[in-house]
């Protein structure tokens, strides 16, 4: 089956950011602050399938359920050792973000030590590499055409599952919406929120390792997605699991796709200008429907989430 | 003559004061004094710096008559301005203060746009947008090869070039250093009038300032605007000292993250705290830079990475541990309406009260 490569690059590249936005989007909900060291939670998840991949001589799959686990911790760690102490502080929202930037810069400059480490024990390209080439092929197609819109669906239909019919969820959405009133009947509101980290860092970690076997890894990967990853989840509403499906999906079609279209209608040089499409679809959003696709369409659907 | 390397490192240090200085005064009014969290202040210093790499240039090219394609023949171009300023001092001023002027305005209306999706949401949308902005800055400079001339960067003519070599960056830092006090005198003014009482009032409770009649959205949108003037007008006085501007130099660590850094570590909304602790980072730095290499052997990776790990830590330690900075923000005495006091004493309680 000939398929355009740019088709498989659009649906690997918007499958994984809307991967990203819900990560963001389920940190986002607990604390209420954008965490700017997101992007670097899924570099993580990359760095883990390299390791896999080339030290130790296994299939980068492997390196999902631990980069799961890994990008976790991480996010965790972020939680409950920065922004947990910072809000018990009074600190203002502004000073939490700027905390998590500070976050990002150490957890690069550890993937950065890391790479340098692995090249000089392992004499492994550790810097603009890409395990494409370790991938399976399934019906004429690399395996992760196919694996990363079913990772999504798999974890949409598990989050909806979990958010709605179980005692968790349940606990996990009302901990959200009001933090004081849940705790006073009860809800564990700490651990509550950490289980929020936990999935949200992992599923960056997820997404992670899925990049790894479509686009080059780096170190200085996270900073380059993250115009996209915040567009995705301001085009899905910053409040919604569903909004940031919709615009994680919607901001990676359009990046690859709507660049691939301009540039054959204006000429080449417009490719190099693709990061700015994110932009356009923050000042856009912002400008028309500051509460994003979830303030949109799913209004009646979304029962959770939104304070206004 | 010749320098010693002391004197070259002290120099140095002090012109990278000087222009950290100006953006981290920027940066204290608008995230300090008016709590608008700028996440990309990179963009107005960047925008700066190519104002300064992309207009000076031409014009004297025009004025001079030099002919040629300003970017590919740049080097060519701009040693030809150098020897002509030489000559034609007085032009070479006037066209700098032009420059920083026409900064100043590209910034301020940079800061406009940026801000005017976003401003009137929460802080965390306009924190966002801004790192977006940000962003964009360095990838329209590395891409539109007539502003700066992409991945190769450009040469800045340089006013000073008539004097002999050696003196050239000692006067140039004392220029600086000159910009950044008038600069601190300008911010210190700012803070103490009633404009800056309102930032304040804006600042602790919105809704409160709001209810008194005071328009919070103008207000900001102003502020991001003059700070904005200020930073880009540091970035064009970096650009000119360094004599060169590439896009790749204006990334989000070092125009955004460590400005942020300096002013959390000297005390927010303190100018003073800015000073202290814009000092303590750049020397820090210029210490880490100049050990850097006698430490390579010992550890398997490049040091550059131990730098960022080091002020990563420091800045979360600061947060959590001295969250208001080594000078705590005092309450601001507004300008003295009597106007008894003398000169020196005037110039005394400036900088001492």
């Amino acid at each position: 089956m000939p398929l355009d490569p740019i088709f498989s690059d659009a649906i690997i590249f918007a499958s994984l950011l809307a991967l990203l936005s819900i990560g963001l989007t389920l940190t986002y909900l607990t604390t209420r602050v954008p965490n700017f060291a997101h992007a670097s939670f899924a570099t993580i998840g990359v760095y883990i399938a390299l390791v896999t991949t080339r030290i130790w001589d296994s299939t980068p799959y492997i390196a999902i359920p631990i980069a799961f686990v890994i990008s976790g911790i991480v996010a965790v760690a972020l939680y409950t050792f920065i922004l947990k102490p910072l809000i018990r502080k009074g600190a203002s929202q502004a000073i939490q973000m700027v905390a998590t930037l500070a976050f990002d810069l150490i957890v690069i400059a550890l993937l950065n030590i890391f790479a340098d480490y692995i090249v000089k024990t392992y004499q492994v390209t550790s810097r603009e590499f890409t395990l494409r080439s370790y991938d399976v092929e399934f019906m004429g197609l690399p395996l992760i055409v196919f694996a990363a819109p079913i990772t999504i669906a798999i974890l949409a239909i598990t989050l909806h599952i979990v958010l709605r019919k179980t005692k968790f969820g349940i606990a996990m959405r009302a901990a959200t919406e009001n933090s004081d009133l849940s705790g006073i009947v009860g809800i564990n509101v700490k651990l509550i929120f950490g289980v929020a980290w936990l999935l949200g860092g992992g599923i960056a970690g997820i997404a992670g390792a899925l990049m790894s076997l479509w686009f080059q890894g780096d170190p200085s990967l996270g900073p380059q997605l993250i115009p996209s990853i915040f567009a995705a989840s301001i085009v899905g509403g910053f409040f919604s699991i569903y909004g940031a499906i919709a615009g994680g999906l919607l901001v990676g079609l359009t990046e690859v796709l709507g660049t691939r279209f301009l540039a054959g209608e204006f000429g080449s040089w417009l490719i190099a200008y693709r990061p700015l499409i994110p932009l356009v679809f923050i000042v856009v959003t912002l400008l028309l429907a500051p509460r994003g696709l979830a303030g949109i369409n799913w209004s009646r659907l979304r029962r959770h989430g939104s304070r206004k | 003559m010749v320098l010693e390397n002391e004197i070259v490192f002290i120099v140095d240090l002090l012109a990278i004061f000087a222009i950290y200085l100006i953006v981290n005064l920027s940066l204290n009014m608008e995230f300090g004094y008016a709590g608008i969290p700028n996440f990309g202040k990179v963009l107005a210093v960047g925008a700066g710096a190519f104002v300064a790499a992309s207009i000076p240039g031409r014009i004297f090219a025009n004025i001079a008559g030099i002919e040629g394609d300003y970017i590919e023949n740049n080097l060519a171009i701009v040693s030809e301005i150098n020897v002509w300023l030489v000559d034609n001092i007085g032009i070479g001023f006037v066209v700098f203060f032009l420059t920083l002027g026409i900064a100043a305005v590209v910034g301020g209306g940079l800061g406009l746009l940026t801000s005017f999706p976003a401003i009137r949401l929460r802080g965390d949308y306009l924190a966002i947008s801004l790192l977006a902005f940000g962003e964009s800055i360095r990838i329209i400079g590395n891409n539109f090869t007539p502003l700066v001339g992409g991945t190769l960067g450009v040469q800045v003519p340089d006013p000073l070039s008539f004097l002999p070599g050696e003196l050239r960056f000692p006067i140039a830092t004392v220029g600086l250093i000159l910009i950044a006090i008038v600069v601190y005198v300008f911010c210190e003014k700012m803070i103490r009038s009633p404009l800056g009482r309102m930032l304040r009032a804006v600042r602790d409770n919105e809704v409160a300032a709001e209810s008194l009649g005071k328009n919070t959205t103008q207000i900001r949108i102003k502020i991001i605007m003059v700070s904005a003037a200020l930073a880009a007008i540091a970035g064009a006085l970096y650009a000119f000292y360094v004599g060169g501007t590439i896009a790749i130099a204006y990334d989000r660590a070092s125009w955004t993250f460590w400005p942020f850094l300096m002013i959390l570590i000297g005390g927010l909304a303190n100018n003073k705290g800015v000073i202290i602790g814009t000092l303590l980072f750049v020397t820090l730095r210029k210490f880490i830079i100049f050990f850097k290499d006698s430490f390579q052997e010992y550890v398997p990776f490049d040091v550059v990475w131990l730098d960022f790990l080091l002020l990563g830590i420091i800045l979360l330690a600061v947060l959590l541990y001295r969250p208001r900075g080594i000078f705590v923000e005092k309450p601001t005495p507004t300008i003295d309406v009597n106007g008894k006091s003398t000169g020196l004493k005037k110039i005394f309680n400036f900088f001492f009260k």
